[in-house]
């Protein structure tokens, strides 16, 4: 089932991309109309989308994926991306990258339970160690929302959300306990502070009022083809979304880092919480580059994400999660207007993926370390990975600084085996 | 006096502050929202359009290749990948006005596109 599924979405996508009806990548989408309009060849469309997937796929999803074995969505679809534009286009386009689309899915599956298993052949197993790497972001992703208040409104106002989250957090801790006739009801901590903490951001934003004097462009009438065009692929789009949806319900795939996390130590209600942020700060991303370029994204504004967490059977989430994809179709004119009623939202937006990229940096990276410590105790650990980090900065070729973290904590892992054999590693007892 | 735009998506200000460290009273640097931004210099309000997001051509560039078209926009660096300092000032000599790169990358390519644009 797990197969048939990634190799679904696999296909689909590829064929999505190939179409040029819907690309994840938020960097190859502007340059999909260059080439449908004819202003870019083939060759450079297919070179430009590998330059800009391929690092992400090796560099960041797959490590993520290997640390949590769940896989990241960035694996699949920047994957995906590559494969419809690299092959031919019309009929024989479509037969082509669909097959190696699925291919591609179903292999994703196949590789992740092949590097794990081969993981744990080794002499020395570090799988269990691995899984620290997550540890930081589980504690700490309710501080996001304090960062994006911090970037908006100055440090002052992001000391006092953080400080209000803080207090949330431990008075839930102690007595966020009710018994509701029978049933016993526990508030989790951090879900708790992270919801504190995104409504105090919301309401910062929302009361941010427009630039009178700033000249607005009406987005949606200048490119009112474009908005058509996508309209016109929603059945495609509805299924993208539902495959993606199911998958997630079944816990094969996640939408970004955090969530894969949470979800991965069973914190499914932070999980969605998470997600649900996340989409927020991806509207206005989406919104504006699906209207200037008439191509959507396969997961949309990733809120399929936040269904499938929360529903629990495939089949449903299926079917909510096609119909959430094309209400944000649906409603992509609408959204535009109200961002341009709500500038603060937009720039909400922003902030909060360029907070959550911070502090995924920074957690993954602490994350990496612990889990680097714990299998090679006494500094080998934290040597190999801070010594990566330090010298992927002086790179011309560095990896994501978001990845350095467990990429650094598989290599230990296979640092100490080989060691192992060479006899200059003894595992602890 | 050269006038720069900060539009793109992400880490503005700091973008903005690495600018004016090198251009000092030479230039003028106005952070704006992506689409303000890509509208200065389509009306001819601003000469350069500087912005970062994640993949260096999404957010950045999106709303830079949809109003002013990608023959004016260039991708200076992506995840993963610096362009040369050589490719880089080869961009601008073809007349490119809107450059898109990551944030991680800030520091290394700003410096080369800001010295080539106010020798």
């Amino acid at each position: 089932m797990k197969y048939i599924i990634m190799a679904l979405i696999g296909a689909l996508a590829s064929i999505l991309a190939n179409k040029g009806v819907a690309v994840f990548n938020d960097g190859l989408r502007p340059i999909i109309p260059e080439y449908l309009e004819g202003r870019m060849n083939k060759k450079a469309l297919a070179a430009t989308s590998f330059a800009l997937g391929f690092g992400l796929v090796i560099g960041f999803g797959i490590p993520v994926s290997i640390a949590a074995s769940i896989i990241l969505i960035h694996s699949v679809l920047l994957g995906t991306d590559i494969i419809g534009t690299w092959c031919p286009e019309g009929k024989k386009g479509i037969v082509i990258s669909g097959a190696i689309g699925a291919l591609y899915g179903a292999g994703l599956v196949a590789g992740l339970k092949f590097i794990v298993d081969a993981f744990k052949l080794l002499p020395v197993n570090f799988l269990p160690q691995l899984g620290q790497v997550g540890t930081p972001i589980v504690a700490a992703f309710a501080v996001f929302p304090a960062l994006v208040v911090g970037y908006q409104y100055g440090v002052k106002n992001g000391i006092i959300t953080l400080i209000i989250s803080f207090l949330v957090r431990q008075f839930v801790q102690y007595y966020g306990h009710f018994v509701i006739g029978t049933a016993k009801v526990a508030l989790n901590p951090e879900g708790m502070a992270l919801l504190t903490g995104m409504i105090i951001m919301i309401i910062y934003a929302v009361r941010e009022k427009p630039d009178k004097d700033s000249q607005t462009v009406d987005l949606v009438s200048l490119f009112s083809d474009r908005v058509g065009r996508i309209k016109k692929n929603i059945p495609y789009l509805a299924v993208m979304g539902g495959l993606v949806a199911a998958a997630t319900s079944m816990s094969i795939v996640a939408g970004d880092p955090i969530s894969l996390n949470l979800l991965a130590k069973g914190k499914n209600v932070e999980a969605a919480l998470t997600a649900l942020a996340r989409g927020i700060g991806f509207v206005p991303l989406v919104a504006t580059t699906a209207i200037a370029t008439g191509v959507y994204g396969p997961v949309g504004m990733t809120f399929v994400f936040v269904v499938g967490i929360l529903i629990k059977s495939p089949i449903i989430a299926f079917i909510v999660g096609a119909i959430t994809i094309s209400l944000e179709v649906l409603l992509l004119s609408a959204l535009a207007k109200f961002l341009d009623k709500f500038p603060g939202m937009k720039k909400c937006g922003d902030n909060i993926r360029t907070a959550m990229s911070k502090v995924l940096e920074i957690a993954l990276l602490v994350g990496g370390m612990m889990a680097a410590n714990a299998m090679a105790p006494g500094g080998l650990g934290l040597f190999v990975v801070i010594g990566l980090y330090v010298l992927n900065k002086t790179s011309k070729k560095p990896i994501v600084d978001m990845a350095v973290g467990p990429v650094g904590a598989i290599f230990v892992g296979i640092l100490i085996n080989v060691l192992y054999v060479l006899g200059l590693y003894l595992p602890g007892k | 006096m050269i006038r720069i735009v900060v539009g793109g998506q992400i880490d503005k200000e700091r973008i903005a502050d690495i600018i004016r460290k090198i251009g000092g009273d030479k230039i003028t640097v106005q952070i704006k929202s992506d689409i303000e931004a890509a509208m200065a210099i389509k009306t001819n309000q601003a000469d350069y359009y500087f912005g970062a997001c994640n993949t260096g051509g999404g957010g950045a560039l999106a709303m830079a290749i949809a109003l002013l078209g990608m023959p004016l926009c260039a991708t200076v660096s992506m995840p993963g990948n610096i362009r040369s300092d050589k490719e880089i000032i080869g961009e601008i000599e073809k007349g490119k006005k809107a450059f898109g790169f990551t944030p991680q990358h800030a520091e290394q390519v700003i410096p080369v596109i800001m010295n080539k644009i106010l020798s």
